[in-house]
């Protein structure tokens, strides 16, 4: 009796033991497992961080390298502009001198009739005014000019720089050929002939 | 031993199983508590490192920007600082080919 009560006594102790070993084995199974997929999150958490972070760093770098490349472009615009606007003083300085060159009888003839065949009518008047011109500088003018042509000699320079205009007798059609209109006319042309002779 | 005692021995012997059993079960939520504390530091330390390597990641961008920006500007200063000396033999003639336009012939 004794010795199948000891038997018992001691099997019962075993399975609890066993059942004991199981679940402390079991905990530690899904220990080992909780740590491993913390880990594997952690990494991917890492990774997210540091994905979004190069992401970011790239728009900061564009932003900082952005922003100045564009403020040293304007600057470098900015310069070639300032390049440009003085060879156009130095062109209006040249156009306001004409009448003390070779070139001022071609040019006067060429400005009158270009603006006597615009305004398109008989009897047309044409105002012409330079600087430093003489009356005599135009009577060679008045042979070429086209029949009923009346030429008015302005003792100031039209539009400052200098040039003609012209309009028929009723003032109701007028062609303004001064430099500074042909300059204006000629706006975009100038400044491209000017930088690209310049800057290539 | 009287069959009284040998009920008695049984009673406190399915005891020690019982705390055997309750003991090894208390151990496993110990393990359990420490494995998510343990999984939890694992998360904070590796996103505190992330973190700190962001930090340093935007900081060397933006030196290496700022840096590159410099060199821009200092490229930029000397471009302008010879543009004169490059374009002024240039003028006269972009000057004579403007009049030229303008005058038509």
């Amino acid at each position: 009796m004794s010795e199948s009560l000891d038997k018992l006594h001691n099997r019962i102790l075993s399975d609890a033991r066993l059942k004991a070993a199981g679940i402390v084995e079991q905990a530690e199974e899904k220990s080992k497992q909780i740590l491993e997929d913390a880990k594997a999150q952690a990494q991917r958490d890492a990774n997210d961080i540091l994905s979004r972070a190069s992401l970011e760093a790239e728009s900061i770098r564009r932003s900082i390298l952005s922003s100045r490349i564009r403020t040293n472009r304007l600057r470098i615009l900015d310069e070639k502009n300032k390049i440009v606007q003085g060879v156009l003083k130095s062109v209006e300085q040249r156009l306001s001198d004409i009448a003390n060159t070779d070139q001022f009888e071609p040019t006067l003839k060429r400005l009158v009739l270009e603006a006597v065949e615009a305004v398109g009518t008989d009897n047309t008047l044409v105002k012409v005014g330079f600087r430093n011109t003489q009356k005599k500088n135009l009577q060679s003018l008045g042979q070429s000019l086209p029949k009923g042509t009346k030429l008015l000699a302005d003792d100031t320079p039209i539009d400052d720089l200098g040039g003609v205009v012209a309009n028929d007798p009723e003032g109701k059609t007028i062609f303004n050929n001064s430099f500074k209109a042909r300059i204006e006319r000629l706006d975009n042309q100038l400044l491209a002939t000017i930088a690209s002779t310049i800057f290539g | 031993m009287s069959g009284i005692e040998a009920v008695r021995k049984i009673v406190e012997t399915e005891g020690q199983a019982k705390r055997i059993v309750e003991e090894a079960q208390s151990r496993a939520e110990e393990i359990l508590a420490r494995a998510s504390e343990e999984a939890q530091k694992v998360r904070q330390t590796s996103t505190a490192e992330a973190e700190q390597r962001k930090v340093q990641m935007l900081r060397e961008t933006r030196d290496k920007a700022e840096a590159d920006a410099r060199s821009s500007d200092v490229e930029t200063d000397s471009l302008l600082g010879n543009y004169k000396k490059l374009f002024e033999n240039r003028k006269d003639d972009a000057a004579k080919k403007a009049v030229k336009l303008v005058l038509g012939g």
